[in-house]
């Protein structure tokens, strides 16, 4: 409990800590979001218009100490401001329209990446030098090496496009009414297979490639071979003895790419025209919408930190070890 | 060591694994693929549908007070007093049949058309106007001029200035009008979302909206209900050119205006006879500028020594893939082919590419040539900045181009590529060198001279420029813009343009490269009537004041 409770105390730390930098940070950008808007019109914007354009905006000319103060002040009561880049709509309904649709993919995707990558490293480590373990990693690493956008744009021209498999965008077809039945959730789930499938192509190997090499490891402990010596099963000794001590550092890793799947996956919205936070950061910090900008980074901030503390909490559980310290 | 027990008992397992895996992607094969439901739909009721290649998701926001309205809600639900096409430099009557300028340019007087109706059936008068303008005034500003907006009886409405301004036209014209009897009754217009917009367009009813697709259906009381040729508009998101790209090659949107590389190849050889484009040199003057307050930048013969470096042809077809037109001296933009001085046209020296030429001035001007390098007049190399943002791949290639081409005259070039907001920041206050820079884009050349060469522009160094980054002014180029603006008739009118092109040619306040290009284009599939350059009423862009022509011409193949 102890443990827990300063744990805590670093996490609120922690998140003092963000929090500052997310509010210092963009305000170390250039320009501000009038001007920028004026930029992009490219001419077709009148100049007199600017002046009104920041009034209408309620851009701040307060001194800097009481926009940080006003701004911690709204953190906790939920307030994130008015979105700039999606005028006049509040940034807790950008974040919220979108937020689901990032977690489903990115969720679907590491889960699908981590368990798959684990099993598939298990196996290569526990049959080395067979054809899983000499052919799996240099393929997985090859195509992981692939620039995304690449890949994910020949996936497009070649199961949406070419042969018409899947759906090339959006989240479900146009003219579809959300809701919870079979038509529109199995709509959902075809218009997930191709973002998914290529994050889970891109980010497999990684998972496959930690899994094997700590199995390896673990796999050379005495007390595997004690197990072997008394005769027990070996897909006992695989999963339970080894892969298990194993698991560790990939809990540790799941923990953390689980908080970052909250910030989106930028290049698989923009190939598949997928909503999500992503995206929409880009336009933020492209149209120096502060407000939204902020609010994205809190997201992402609190979802990496409260990822990590659960993560803390499940290995306490997991390796006595910690919790003797 | 590693365990050499096989483990037999798995096998199975990840058998049924992989076979289980196998079956559910070709099952939701079967069921997914539905993606191209728009294609090669000729059943009288298709609809429009348009891309938004900037916009990943809609917002139900149809206030055209926001900046961030959705899409067409300037085009099809709101609509001008007239509409003047780009294309053909011409002025549609809409809402307002006709047109008199006072003959001392300070007022203007339109006559509205008999019948308009609003959607929601009520019908259009002069109170609308005077209401928009007012609201327009209060909550985003502008329209410094407009003394007072009045309402002469119920069909006629007049804009009074503080000075002669008869370029107001085009903006007093091209500006929406409002339902005053919804309006008013709005707490706070700037920040209300008008989710069921009503207003006097053909498209007006919203339907099926939703995050990244919505339905404009039609107008019930459309003024001009023959004219109402296609059944509605569908809008779909895109996040990007690419996943837009990849929609209208295949077929499954019908217009689109964002930029695709190798248009040939890429989409008209997909279908010859449906597939086309046309990209007229309708948009703004795009200039290298040089920040004036710096030497050797406030130099004229060294700016004109510059101009001379710069291979415009090099630049229109390589950087641009052929689809810019190269400037000369006049500065003026293809848009403005009427108001051309042709005679000086012909003449011009600094806007013709020559190496050697350029050589000479550049002696000629004191920056003297020594072991290879070009020098300043206070003998330190002669080098330059040249800022562009780093999303415009385009003008970065005219930004390298140029510095191949200066690099000839011994002068060296630095291609800087930061993101847009911290370049445009440094326009706005004036502590950049040189920079590949957009121009005004108006009706008449007014805008363009204004923003170039007009002293009240002219913000000194650090103070926030809208216009004229270069900060550069001229009384003489005052006197004549101002002549200009209060000119009722176009003979006058271009005696001063004539005078400002002389000005420009003689100080050139800007290197101009070469005229934008518009980019626009469809298939024919669906629906035809669309504006060509044999037929160019409008141009083929989605976003601008001649779309609702567009709209109005287009009919719907039917099979």
């Amino acid at each position: 409990m102890r443990l827990i409770l300063r744990n805590l105390g670093f996490y609120l730390l922690a998140f003092w800590a963000s929090l500052t930098l997310n509010f210092v940070l963009p305000r170390f950008m250039p320009g501000d979001p009038v001007s920028r808007m004026f930029a992009q019109a490219q001419g077709t914007m009148q100049p007199d218009q600017i002046a009104q354009l920041r009034k209408l905006f309620g851009l701040d000319h307060r001194p800097l100490w009481e926009q940080y103060l006003s701004y911690i002040k709204s953190v906790f009561t939920g307030d994130l401001g008015i979105s700039i880049t999606r005028f006049p709509t509040p940034v807790t309904d950008v974040i919220g329209s979108q937020i689901g649709w990032t977690l489903l993919l990115g969720g679907v995707a590491l889960v699908i990446a981590a368990v798959l990558g684990n099993l598939l490293g298990i196996v290569a480590a526990w049959r080395r030098g067979g054809v899983l373990d000499s052919a799996f990693p240099p393929l997985l690493i090859f195509v992981g090496s692939f620039p995304y956008f690449w890949l994910a744009m020949g996936a497009l021209y070649l199961f949406g496009v070419s042969l018409g498999w899947f759906p090339m965008r959006h989240a479900y077809d146009v003219g579809l009414t959300p809701g919870f039945n079979g038509e529109f959730l199995s709509n959902v789930a075809t218009h997930l297979v191709l973002p998914a499938l290529t994050i889970v192509l891109v980010s497999i190997g990684g998972w496959m490639l930690g899994m094997r090499n700590t199995m390896i490891a673990t796999a050379a402990e005495d007390y595997i071979t004690m197990a072997e010596a008394k005769g027990l099963s070996p897909s006992r000794i695989m999963f339970r003895y080894a892969a298990r001590n194993a698991l560790l550092p990939s809990v540790t890793n799941f923990g953390m790419a689980l908080g970052f799947v909250v910030g989106g996956a930028l290049l698989t919205e923009v190939v598949f025209a997928y909503p999500g936070i992503g995206y929409q950061l880009l336009m933020a910090v492209q149209g120096l919408d502060y407000p939204l900008m902020q609010g994205i980074f809190l997201t992402i901030t609190a979802a990496v930190l409260i990822a990590n503390f659960l993560v803390d909490l499940v290995y306490v559980r997991l390796d006595p070890r910690v919790r003797v310290r | 060591m590693a365990p050499s027990i096989a483990p037999r008992r798995l096998r199975p397992a990840l058998r049924a694994v992989t076979a289980t895996a196998a079956a559910a992607l070709v099952l939701s094969a079967c069921t997914g693929g539905s993606g191209a439901a728009g294609a090669g739909d000729t059943s009288g009721n298709q609809l429009l549908t348009i891309p938004r290649e900037d916009l990943a998701t809609f917002t139900r926001n149809f206030n055209p007070l926001s900046p961030q309205a959705a899409p067409m809600t300037l085009q099809a639900v709101y609509e001008p007093l007239a509409v003047h096409s780009m294309a053909d430099a011409k002025d549609t009557p809409w809402l307002a049949t006709k047109w008199e300028q006072a003959k001392d340019g300070k007022s203007l007087t339109f006559t509205l058309r008999d019948g308009v109706k609003w959607s929601d059936g009520q019908a259009l008068t002069a109170d609308d106007v005077v209401y928009t303008f007012e609201l327009q005034k209060k909550v985003l500003g502008g329209f410094d001029y407009l003394d007072k907006v009045t309402a002469v009886d119920a069909h006629t409405v007049k804009f009074s200035f503080n000075k002669a301004f008869s370029t107001a036209f085009y903006e007093i014209s091209g500006h929406y009008i409002l339902p005053k009897h919804i309006w008013s009754k709005v707490k706070d217009p700037a920040k209300f979302t008008n989710p069921n917009p009503v207003g006097t367009g053909p498209y007006t009813k919203i339907e099926k909206f939703q995050s990244q697709s919505y339905e404009l259906r039609k107008n019930p009381d459309y003024w001009q209900p023959d004219k109402q040729q296609i059944a509605g508009i569908q809008m779909l998101a895109f996040s990007g050119n690419d996943s837009a790209n990849v929609a209208f090659t295949n077929g499954e949107v019908d217009w689109t205006q964002s930029f695709i590389p190798d248009i040939e190849k890429s989409f008209v050889a997909k279908d010859k006879k449906h597939n086309h484009y046309w990209f007229p040199a309708t948009g703004a003057m795009i200039n290298w500028q040089l920040n004036t307050t710096k030497a050797p930048f406030n130099d004229p013969a060294a700016r004109k020594a510059l101009s001379m470096a710069v291979d415009r042809d090099q630049i229109t077809k390589v950087a641009m893939n052929g689809y810019a037109e190269p400037a000369d001296c006049t500065g003026l933009a293809h848009t403005y082919d009427k108001w051309r001085d042709t005679s000086l046209a012909a003449s011009c020296t600094w806007t013709k590419y020559d190496t050697d030429a350029a050589a000479k001035a550049l002696d000629a001007a004191g920056y003297k040539e020594s072991g290879g390098k070009r020098k300043l007049k206070n003998g330190k190399d002669f080098t330059l900045d040249i800022s562009v943002g780093s999303a415009s791949s385009d003008w970065i290639s005219v930004a390298n181009i140029i510095k191949q081409d200066l690099a000839k005259v011994g002068i060296t070039a630095t291609v800087k590529t930061p993101d847009w907001s911290a370049v445009s920041s440094s326009y706005n206050t004036g502590t950049f060198d040189t920079g590949i820079v957009w121009s005004n884009n108006g009706a008449t050349p007014y805008e363009y001279y204004r923003g170039v060469m007009s002293t009240k522009m002219v913000q000194p160094v650090g103070k926030q420029a809208t216009e004229d980054y270069h900060r550069f002014g001229d009384k003489k180029a005052d006197k004549l813009i101002d002549a200009f603006a209060a000119a009722t008739d176009e003979r006058t009118q271009r005696e001063q343009t004539n005078g400002l092109q002389e000005l420009y040619n003689k100080d050139a306040p800007v290197v101009p490269l070469f005229t934008g290009p518009e980019w626009g284009a469809y298939t024919d599939a669906r629906f035809t009537g669309w504006p060509t350059e044999e037929n160019p009423y409008a141009t083929l862009g989605n976003r601008n004041g001649s779309t609702i022509l567009v709209l109005t011409s287009l009919k719907p193949v039917k099979s």
